[in-house]
């Protein structure tokens, strides 16, 4: 078996290597460095590379990454699991979406991708992480939180040819109901639409919100669905689950908040809206009621503001749009 | 009618005043200022002081105020709401403000406050002063860190004064409430109110930030209104909420590791010495440790990671529980 060298972490062969992949240097000098797991299967097949925590603060797939690599012997595993559980590991010590230590605009790692050796510090830590990703992944799963605890949804870099085809197919494995086959136009720096570029299907997950609004469940659920994305893929034996139908969109608009305030949501991920429905409540500071925020769009709702507070141009909500059920 | 100011917020007459009070100033000239709403009933009785967001980022207090103040009619006696205490904590989603750069940025470990102290002791001094001059009886919501948060602190525990604090409780009604020994939570609004004469009470319902309920909220109101009843300022029947659990004390528990942390229990669970809390994991997601409970008693609170430096609360257990 060839060497697969990430890092620190080296895997010659069967079983678990665990290393550190150095993505920056830290003021004080020492090393900006993430966490490696490559778990390497009895044979040879397909790489998998899961990330989490492209945003500091959505910590639901790391969790979910940790749990499956947990729950896997490598004897039952044909191919490679390379698993990276904690990307932005400054801004997750944090707890904010990016890293405390970028102090120029381009702070969002997700918008990044590849990077540059020698760009700002987010862009350094793109470059440190897609140099391995393109060298060894032959698909990539990334792991994100929207906003709230019930958030749960997906996307599929939709390329032409076998890669959109092989993303769709991972989408199904991975079966969350309300899936995007995202236009290669949008998420422009996202490891998933760099990676589909050169030729690598990629998919990103939703589940759960920021911080610590997610649970044991998604956990569960996140590791039982990428096991059943490894049965798809040939790397575990064992029947690969049918989720059913899913909602497609043709595209999911972001709206930002344009009105501040305290604020209380009104729907919750999954329903249907349409353009003017009232999707939370403003009141001010004497707790009078200051407005309604509505769809600015029909769709259906991929995630939405959790309150209690807001500021102008944070996330609104996001809208599945022109959902068909396939 | 006696004329009752507060900052911008003065009323004369029966009825609600909304206002402003300020309580610092901003970096660029402008006013730190704080909501209050009065409300006036048409009749005589006890002044109620309501506060929350003492610690910016315990959001649930300020819901339950205001859903409470914009359902209250009231025919006797006053409440002053202030529904917002740490503004500038409250708009960065953080405990303490971000303009306090000394130690001490607890607001709740200041009271009464100095007027010319830290930027968090003067915004102790210019509440507490109203405070004192206003309330006969004084409430104070909080949040801990997970959505079933449920519990609360009387002060006095004891004697004349105590058992005014105590009537308030039980009518609050959360099963596990601590009558407060003097000696704790020095600095804090409950404890400053007691040396006052004032009876209060503190409520900790929720989380912090985002995790608590539309249900806690309507919840919390409610248990208001029946504090209300109890006091004589509104009508109608005071509901009886049952037995409760007292403790002697609650232990604060700071983490001694840091790392991914899931808790492996809930409020109100009863824990021994040495039952497991919770587990630590590393950044490859293996177990570092499982974290013991130190003290036997009722689980008060507990932390709701997902991720922790060491030194914040592990948990919070209260004492020696006895039926009351």
């Amino acid at each position: 078996m060839e060497t697969i060298e990430i890092g620190t972490a080296v895997s010659t062969g069967e079983g678990l290597a665990k290393g550190f992949l150095k993505v920056g240097e830290l003021p004080d000098g020492q090393a900006m460095r993430i966490p490696v797991v490559i778990l390497r299967g009895s044979q040879n097949g397909p790489v998998l590379w899961l990330h989490g925590c492209v945003h500091g603060n959505e910590y639901c797939g790391t969790f979910i990454i940790h749990e499956l690599i947990r729950s896997l012997r490598p004897q039952d595993v044909v191919g490679t699991v390379v698993a990276l559980p904690i990307l932005n590991i400054t801004a997750f010590e944090r707890n904010q979406r990016m890293s405390p230590f970028e102090g120029y605009n381009g702070g969002d790692l997700n918008r990044c991708f590849p990077g540059k050796p020698n760009g700002t510090l987010t862009e350094q830590i793109a470059h440190a992480v897609y140099g391995p990703l393109r060298r060894h992944a032959n698909y990539l799963i990334d792991f994100h939180t929207a906003l709230t605890e019930d958030v749960r949804w997906a996307l599929f870099a939709n390329m032409p040819g076998e890669v959109g085809k092989q993303g769709e197919e991972i989408a199904r494995a991975f079966g969350f109901r309300s899936t995007l086959p995202a236009p290669p136009d949008i998420l422009g720096g996202s490891a998933m639409m760099t990676a589909a570029k050169d030729g690598i299907p990629a998919f990103i997950v939703e589940a759960g919100g920021k911080g610590p609004a997610f649970s044991e469940e998604h956990v569960q659920d996140g590791a039982e669905r990428l096991r059943n994305v490894m049965r798809h893929l040939g790397m575990l034996r064992g029947a690969v689950t049918d989720y059913g139908k899913q909602w497609h969109f043709s595209n999911f608009a972001w709206v930002h908040a344009t009105q501040g305030g305290l604020f209380q949501r009104i729907v919750r991920c999954g329903d249907h809206v349409e353009k003017g429905t009232v999707i939370g409540r403003y009141q001010n500071l004497h707790g009078q009621p200051a407005g309604d925020a509505r769809a600015p769009e029909p769709g259906i709702v991929l995630a939405i503001h959790p309150g209690p507070v807001m500021a102008t141009g944070e996330t609104l909500v996001h809208i599945g749009l022109d959902p068909r059920e396939v | 009618m006696k004329r009752l100011e507060i900052g911008t917020s003065v009323s004369e007459a029966p009825g609600r005043v909304d206002g402003m009070l300020q309580v610092g100033w901003l970096p660029d000239g402008y006013p730190m200022e704080i909501p209050v709403i009065i409300v006036r009933g048409r009749g005589d009785g006890p002044t109620v002081w309501i506060h929350g967001c003492v610690h910016g980022n315990e959001y649930c207090g300020a819901f339950i105020i205001h859903k409470f103040m914009r359902e209250l009619d009231l025919p006797r006696g006053t409440v002053i709401a202030l529904p917002v205490l740490n503004i500038t904590g409250f708009q960065r989603q953080q405990r303490m403000s971000p303009f306090e750069g000394y130690n001490g940025g607890d607001l709740n470990r200041c009271f009464p406050g100095k007027p010319d102290g830290t930027l968090t002791e003067q915004m102790a001094f210019h509440v507490f002063r109203h405070l004192r001059a206003h309330a006969t009886h004084f409430i104070d919501l909080h949040t801990a860190f997970t959505a079933d948060t449920r519990w609360a602190l009387f002060a006095p525990p004891s004697g004349e004064l105590g058992a005014k604090a105590e009537g308030m409780a039980r009518a609050f009604g959360f099963q596990n409430t601590l009558p407060t020994p003097l000696d704790i939570l020095g600095g804090s609004a409950l404890i400053a109110a007691a040396n006052e004469g004032i009876p209060g009470l503190i409520v900790e319902a929720g989380g912090i930030g985002s995790a608590f309920t539309p249900e806690t909220v309507a919840d919390g109101a409610e248990r208001l209104r029946n504090v209300l009843r109890h006091l004589g300022m509104l009508d109608g029947d005071i509901t009886a909420y049952g037995d409760m659990t007292f403790f002697s004390n609650f232990a604060w528990v700071n983490a001694t590791r840091g790392g991914l942390f899931r808790p492996a229990v809930t409020c109100g669970h009863r824990i021994a010495k040495g039952d497991l809390v919770g587990r630590y994991y590393d950044a490859h997601g293996d177990l570092i440790e499982e974290a013991k409970s130190p003290f036997s008693g009722v689980v008060l609170a507990i932390a709701g990671g997902p991720v922790m430096p060491n030194g914040e609360i592990l948990v919070h257990v209260g004492l020696d529980p006895r039926a009351a």
